[in-house]
């Protein structure tokens, strides 16, 4: 559905984009993750065509984007980050404009203005000026606009960013129901949202693709080079010394708790388990032990590690 | 094709949904309703070799909002769906940026017209009460109105350019208004200069003053030159704002 090759944007000064390739098949729902800054706006505005590529090329259901551009648009519905509304319009008014903007003809147009307001819940508001609209069904207000012309794909760039939580959950609640008819790529920097909903996650930084993967794979990925947490009550330093010595662990950090205990947590190196050598050297020293425990890894800290900034 | 038709409905739409289209529509009035009143007054005084298209057409302030209509019309054009974003969702949507540009040009143009049809019936109007006793000269309205929807073809595109060029819309109505100013003050210039230019070079002075191409032609004088100069500049402009829309993209 989407064919990005070695794609980049260069600005002034600065790579945004740098030779960025992946593709989407069909019918998927891949999350794209990266803190702010990290080209994902970019990058969709050129797969949406709204920004040309300064090297590399986009396929949209196998139309160039920049070739075949017209073509290749009327397959995309896009939300961008803003959510950018004519103030001045209705909704159903805006909503018609943009059904027939977008090549729908005849009685196409009120059907399916009718079907997106129903799907996005938008009948309340329908004949509302979308100057006056809340946050949450201005940002309904613009999935209904990209889904108004059943595009094959959908690109929607931050589509819950600054909802309070039920209308986070609206919003969800209405892509996950689009998830077999359509094929979907959704930034956002919201964990929880890609491991909601997502089938994949391309995760981005400072413009080069980081990760590509199924949450799960991901996470097993990460825990498989684990981390463990122990907590005793020892001469901190010379602990640690000891502690970095036993093969397998990678780092260490040290932690002195407020009650007087030291906290250790260990990086570990893939597929070492060290939970054994490291009770036997807390038994050998007699230090007094209160957790010794492998954690499990999160999204979260999957990204954190990926994309954490150097220096 | 059809695109287009839908976008210039979307646009007049705004244009009259905006309150700035009505307070330009009615100071319009009052000026063209005064100079109006202030031709029948004259010309009841005393025989004139000024017609009544000329008073009301070309009248002595007629510069005076001049250069105020265009900016006020043409500043929002670009400007606020650049400020706004919407630019974005328009151009991502199967729509050409010809497309756009034309749909928002012809909409402002369409507004212009429509402030002259007050003109019209005030003319009407003096033929009904005076049983068609004043002579309206037909060449000469006919003319008259030609030079006006050329001036604003030429001036409407030089807005958009202005527009196109930013994104706040204050900025644009300052442009605009200073390259209007600059092209009528080049016409102007050139005019006084004239005692002064050999005969040879007045083509050119004449190519360029507005001023002049609306005397001639509100006395019927249908010049084509002029009509030549302002449909080219009007392709040139709208090319240049093509350009500054595409170039907007592949900068930022």
């Amino acid at each position: 559905m989407i064919e990005t090759k070695h794609l980049s944007k260069q600005f002034v000064g600065r790579m945004a984009v740098d030779d960025v390739s992946f593709s989407l098949k069909r019918g998927e729902i891949v999350g794209f993750l990266g803190p702010n800054g990290a080209g994902k706006t970019t990058t969709m505005r050129m797969i949406t065509g709204y920004l040309p590529a300064s090297q590399g090329s986009v396929q949209v259901a196998g139309y160039d984007i920049f070739k075949d551009s017209l073509k290749a648009r009327r397959e995309i519905g896009y939300m961008p980050e803003s959510v950018p509304l004519y103030e001045d319009m209705r909704v159903k008014e805006y909503l018609t404009f943009r059904a027939k903007l977008k090549g729908l003809r005849g009685s196409g147009v009120s059907e399916n203005v009718n079907r997106v307001i129903e799907l996005c819940t938008l009948g309340e508001v329908r004949g509302k000026l979308i100057g006056v609209l809340s946050k949450g069904f201005r940002q309904r207000v613009g999935l209904a606009d990209a889904l108004v012309h059943k595009p094959a794909l959908l690109i929607l760039d931050e589509p819950t960013n600054g909802l309070d939580p039920n209308q986070t959950r609206q919003v969800r609640g209405i892509i996950g129901s689009l998830g077999s008819e359509h094929t979907i790529l959704l930034s956002t920097h919201l964990l929880s949202e890609v491991e909601m909903m997502c089938s994949r996650v391309i995760i981005i930084d400072r413009g080069k693709v980081k990760a590509d993967n199924t949450p799960e794979n991901l996470i097993q990925e990460f825990r498989a080079s684990g981390a463990l947490r122990l907590e005793i009550k020892a001469d901190a330093e010379k602990a640690q010394k000891q502690i970095a010595a036993v093969p397998g662990v990678r780092r260490v950090m040290r932690e002195e708790l407020p009650d007087g205990w030291s906290l250790f947590q260990l990086k570990l190196d893939p597929g070492a388990d060290v939970r054994e050598p490291l009770a036997a050297l807390v038994a050998k020293n007699q230090w007094p032990m209160r957790e010794l425990s492998l954690r499990g890894v999160t999204l979260e800290e999957v990204f954190v590690e990926l994309t954490q900034r150097q220096g | 094709m059809r695109t287009l038709f839908i976008l210039l409905g979307k646009e007049l739409r705004s244009f009259f949904f905006s309150p700035v289209a009505y307070v330009v529509l009615a100071l319009f009035m009052v000026i063209s309703g005064f100079s109006f009143s202030q031709a029948i007054t004259l010309m009841g005084e005393k025989p004139t070799e000024t017609s009544i298209v000329q008073w009301t057409f070309y009248p002595r302030w007629f510069f005076f909002y001049f250069f105020f209509l265009f900016p006020l019309i043409t500043m929002r054009l670009f400007a606020e769906e650049q400020k706004t974003g919407t630019l974005e969702s328009l151009l991502t949507a199967p729509v050409r940026a010809v497309h756009v540009l034309l749909a928002k040009f012809f909409s402002a143009f369409i507004f212009y017209v429509i402030l002259w049809i007050p003109n019209l019936v005030y003319l009407g109007i003096l033929h009904w009460v005076s049983d068609g006793r004043v002579l309206i000269p037909l060449g000469s309205l006919g003319g008259a109105f030609l030079i006006i929807l050329l001036i604003g073809l030429f001036h409407i595109a030089v807005g958009c350019l202005a527009s196109a060029l930013t994104r706040n819309q204050i900025v644009a109505a300052i442009i605009c208004f200073t390259l209007i100013l600059l092209h009528f003050l080049l016409g102007m210039f050139l005019l006084l200069m004239a005692k002064d230019v050999p005969v040879e070079y007045m083509g050119i002075v004449n190519y360029f003053a507005t001023t002049q191409h609306i005397s001639y032609f509100t006395i019927g004088l249908i010049d084509s030159r002029a009509i030549v100069y302002y449909v080219s500049f009007t392709v040139l402009l709208l090319t240049i704002t093509h350009q500054v829309l595409e170039y907007r993209r592949w900068k930022a």
